[in-house]
Formats: structure tokens, C-alpha cells, sequence
């Protein structure tokens, strides 16, 4: 006898939602985790040019630039597709919670449309950043500074710099909150604590731009 | 020396085909301890007797009086004018069926909410009238009441972006519901039943962590607490079911 499987898909509860929830949370995890890498691998120009292009060499001579650098663009992708799910898709949907956010002045619901916000220049500017240095290696100071010099990288930078910052410190604050890490009697302290790890990486990330638009270019 | 509030008051009757939606102005003379219920019904008493709002209880245990109060959902019975500025902005509570000027019907959210998560001790055992009532360790009876304490008032629902933005969601109050219902002995569903009606985006994947159900809860209900071990139970109950797919 042949016996048929059919799965009765009204009764079938979808795991879907919570594979994706999971996806969501570990995608931005793990880009937290290489932002904050990143940020200090590239501020150690502060350190001296020769101590970048030490590790910058290292990155690829072991190849992880080349293959890491795709990993980080896919993943920066794929996050952004999932947690897209989330946004405020229609117009309508986007009247409702600005008027919403205005109404009811509570800072982790403008926090959130700060994080929606940011997200679409991190989608347009992360992107092209990715591109452009992957599609130039190797990695140097020199390189990195002549590009900030000319002006338009530099400005560049700057805006994507706080982009980042923000987006990345919400969702470690979000991802805290959502996933019961922090609980009602350490939220105010760990907010706090949030925001000032947000400003120091703000300024250790300015700190390096300035180095790399006065960092003196050899031939020059 | 009192102040003089002023009172903006929104003003509809959706069941008037010639009203309009429009801010209406009062001014009130402060007196000690007064509350937003108290202003409302000399508002109505003396100023204008077409005024609409709910009360009932008028101590924060029925959950009627529920409206936005300068932005923020909360209860007019519970707030006192001193703790509030001299300008007062009134509005009705979003998400919920208008009914008229600050009256909204919270009632039928509520109840086809509860029938959509089953908000109910799911049991086989046979009632007996006769038997002595089930016994249950003190800290546990504490820990579920501290959950059931819930009036029902919609202050979270209206709080919400994600309620806001979408019609589906169910809302910190429905999760709230489920996790007392996961604590309680006497509930024999398993977590993938709970999983069943909360383990969605309409449920508990939908929440974005926004807390603003947190910080407006007029009885400090744990929401945050509870919602962040409702995501992680059903997260792992998700999980679970992949491995079972395939054992
Ligand atoms: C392509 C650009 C990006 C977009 C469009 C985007 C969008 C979003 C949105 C809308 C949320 C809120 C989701 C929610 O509340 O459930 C979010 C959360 C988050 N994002 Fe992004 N993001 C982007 C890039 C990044 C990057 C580069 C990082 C890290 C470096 C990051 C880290 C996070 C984290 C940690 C969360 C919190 C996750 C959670 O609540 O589960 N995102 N993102
Ligand atoms: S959880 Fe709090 S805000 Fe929500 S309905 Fe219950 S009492 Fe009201
Ligand atoms: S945490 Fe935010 S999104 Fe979740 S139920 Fe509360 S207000 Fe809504
Ligand atoms: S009148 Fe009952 S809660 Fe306010």
C-alpha cells in the first residue's frame, strides 16, 4: 500500500519565525563582533603606519581578507534581508510609527527607528566600502590615507563612522533586552554603559580618520 | 497657590456622520490630590456633558480608564494633575475600536486575543466539587500572581510600535498570558503547544524589544523579564523541532 505524507500546513506549526529569529540575532552578533574587531585592526595606524600594514599583511598573506571579506558582505546581506522583515514596508506602515515615536517620546522607541534609519546607509555605504577595498588590495596605510586625503572617502567615513557606531550599540543593547540577558534591574545600568561604549569607539574611530587625513604621503 | 490646567481633550462620534475629529479646551481649577478621573467628571459635570470616557473602579482594577495622557497610554484614575504639567493633552488609546471622544472598546481586542492564544488552564483531569482544592508551594502561587495581576487595560497594546504598525500582533499582555500559563502546574499543554499559538511573528518573534509596554504598564507587570524568557523557551523549542525532523 502506498501511504501518502501530506503535511496539513494550518496545523503544522511554522518554525519558520523562530529560524529566522535566530538567524537575525546571530547575523547581528556576529557582525557586532567584527565591527568591534575591525574598528580596532584599522586604529592601529594610530600605532604608526608600519604597525597596519604588519597586520593588514597578515590578514592576507593567511588569506582571511580575501575569504573573510566576501563571509562579511553575504553576512551583512543576509541580515539586512532578514531583519528587513521588521520594517516599516508600506507608507502607511511608516506614518503609523513616526506618529507613534513622536506621541509617545520614549527613547528605546526612537532608539529602534534610529537603528531602522541607520540601517539603509549602512546597506548603501558598507557595501560600496567593502567593494572598494576588497577590489584593491592589498591593504596599506598609504593607500587607506590617500584615499581619506582626497576628500571624498574622508567625508565618507565620517558619516558612515556614527552610522555604524549607533547601529551596532543598539542592537548589542536590543539583543540584551529581547533575548532576557538583561532584566528589568540592570537595564538603566547596562543602557548607560552602552552608550558610553558607543561614544569611546565613536572617538577612537575619529581619532584614526584624523591620523589617516595627516599621515604624511611618502612621495609627496 | 493652584493652577489653572488646561485641558485638550480629543472629541469623535464615530456613530455621528456630521462629527469631526477635533481638540476641545477646558480649564480646570487644581485642587489637592486631584486625579485625571476626578478633572474628567467635573469636566463633564459642569463644562460639557457630551463628554465620553470609561470608569469604573477608579483604583487601578478594572482597567477601564485607560487613554493616552500627553503621549503616554496610562491610567486617568491613577494619575494625579500634580505630577503633570499645567498644559494636559487627552487622547484615546490606539490600536483599539473607537467608541467615542476617550471611550474605546478594549473589551473585544481582549477577548478574541484570549481565544486566539487559548488563554485558559488546558486540563483533562475531572472537576470535582467535593475534593479539596489542589495545593501549590507558596513561591510558585507568588511567582504566577505576580504575572495575573495583568487588568487588562491595553496600555502596552497601545504602547507598541509593532501592535501599532501591525493588526496581527498579539501584544505584550497575550505573552505575558502565555508565560503565567507555562508557570501553572495545572496547564498540562507542553512548550510545543505553547510554541503552537505564540512561537510566531504574530507572537513573541514579532516583539522588537522596543519596552515601551515595560515602561508604561500601570501595574508593573515584568514584562520585560517575561518576554525575554518567552523568546528563549520558544527560540529553543524551535530548535529542538529540527533535530526531531529528523530522528
Ligand atoms: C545592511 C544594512 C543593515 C540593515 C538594513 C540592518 C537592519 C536592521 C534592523 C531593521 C534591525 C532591527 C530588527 C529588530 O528590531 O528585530 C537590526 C537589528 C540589528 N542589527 Fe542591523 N542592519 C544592517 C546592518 C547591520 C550591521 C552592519 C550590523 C553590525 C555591525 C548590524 C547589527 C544589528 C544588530 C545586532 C541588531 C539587533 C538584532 C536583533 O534585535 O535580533 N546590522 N538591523
Ligand atoms: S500588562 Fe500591564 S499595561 Fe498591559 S494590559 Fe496588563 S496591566 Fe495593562
Ligand atoms: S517589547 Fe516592544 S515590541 Fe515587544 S511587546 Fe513590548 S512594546 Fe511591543
Ligand atoms: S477606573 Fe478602573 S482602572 Fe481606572
Amino acid at each position: 500500500m502506498i501511504t501518502v505524507k501530506t503535511y496539513n500546513l494550518e496545523h503544522q506549526p511554522s518554525r519558520l519565525s523562530a529560524y529566522l529569529d535566530w538567524l537575525q540575532m546571530l547575523t547581528g552578533a556576529g557582525l557586532i563582533l567584527f565591527m568591534w574587531s575591525h574598528m580596532v585592526l584599522v586604529a592601529s595606524v594610530n600605532l604608526g603606519a608600519g604597525v597596519m600594514n604588519a597586520i593588514a599583511y597578515f590578514f592576507e598573506a593567511t588569506y582571511m581578507a580575501q575569504v573573510g571579506g566576501p563571509i562579511i558582505g553575504a553576512t551583512l546581506l543576509f541580515h539586512f534581508v532578514l531583519a528587513a522583515r521588521k520594517l516599516p514596508n508600506t507608507s502607511q506602515e511608516q506614518g503609523v510609527i513616526w506618529r507613534h515615536a513622536k506621541m509617545l517620546r520614549h527613547t528605546d522607541t526612537w532608539l529602534w527607528l534610529i537603528q531602522a534609519v541607520t540601517a539603509m546607509f549602512i546597506l548603501v555605504m558598507g557595501s560600496i566600502h567593502i567593494w572598494t577595498v576588497l577590489t584593491d588590495l592589498p591593504i596599506t596605510a598609504a593607500k587607506s590615507a590617500a584615499r581619506v586625503q582626497g576628500g571624498f572617502w574622508g567625508v565618507f567615513y565620517l558619516i558612515l563612522l556614527p552610522m555604524v557606531e549607533l547601529h551596532v550599540g543598539i542592537g548589542f543593547y536590543r539583543i540584551a533586552v529581547k533575548w532576557g540577558f538583561i532584566k528589568r534591574a540592570t537595564r538603566k545600568g547596562f543602557h548607560r554603559f552602552e552608550n558610553i561604549w558607543t561614544g569611546v569607539f565613536i572617538l577612537i574611530g575619529l581619532v584614526t580618520i584624523i591620523r589617516l587625513w595627516t599621515l604624511p604621503l611618502a612621495g609627496h | 497657590m493652584s493652577r489653572k490646567l488646561k485641558f485638550n481633550i480629543f472629541r469623535y462620534n464615530p456613530e455621528d456622520p456630521k462629527s469631526v475629529p477635533r481638540t476641545d479646551t477646558y480649564y480646570l481649577e487644581e485642587t489637592p490630590s486631584l486625579s485625571l478621573f476626578i478633572a474628567l467628571n467635573k469636566i463633564r459635570e459642569d463644562q460639557d456633558s457630551g463628554l465620553q470616557f470609561d470608569f469604573a473602579c477608579r483604583m487601578a482594577i478594572c482597567g477601564s480608564c485607560g487613554m493616552v495622557i500627553n503621549g503616554r497610554p496610562g491610567l486617568a484614575c491613577k494619575t494625579l494633575t500634580k505630577d503633570l504639567p499645567q498644559e494636559i493633552t487627552l487622547m484615546p488609546l490606539p490600536v483599539f475600536k473607537l467608541v467615542g471622544d476617550l471611550s474605546v472598546d478594549t473589551g473585544t481586542w481582549f477577548r478574541t486575543t484570549n481565544t486566539k492564544i487559548e488563554s485558559w488552564v488546558h486540563t483533562e483531569a475531572e472537576f470535582d466539587p467535593q475534593a479539596l482544592e489542589e495545593r501549590m508551594e507558596n513561591d510558585l502561587a507568588n511567582a504566577i500572581f505576580e504575572l495575573e495581576r495583568c487588568i487588562e487595560c491595553g496600555c502596552c497594546v497601545a504602547s507598541c510600535g509593532t501592535a501599532n504598525m501591525r493588526e496581527d500582533f498579539v501584544g505584550a499582555f497575550a505573552l505575558n498570558r502565555i508565560a503565567r500559563f507555562i508557570l501553572d502546574p495545572r496547564d498540562k499543554r507542553r512548550d510545543a503547544d505553547y510554541f503552537e499559538v505564540v512561537g510566531t511573528d504574530q507572537g513573541i518573534f514579532g516583539c522588537m524589544g522596543l519596552l515601551a509596554c515595560e515602561d508604561v504598564c500601570p501595574r508593573e507587570i515584568p514584562l520585560q523579564d517575561q518576554l525575554g524568557i518567552l523568546r528563549r523557551k520558544m527560540a529553543f523549542v524551535g530548535l529542538k523541532n529540527i533535530f526531531k525532523k529528523h530522528a
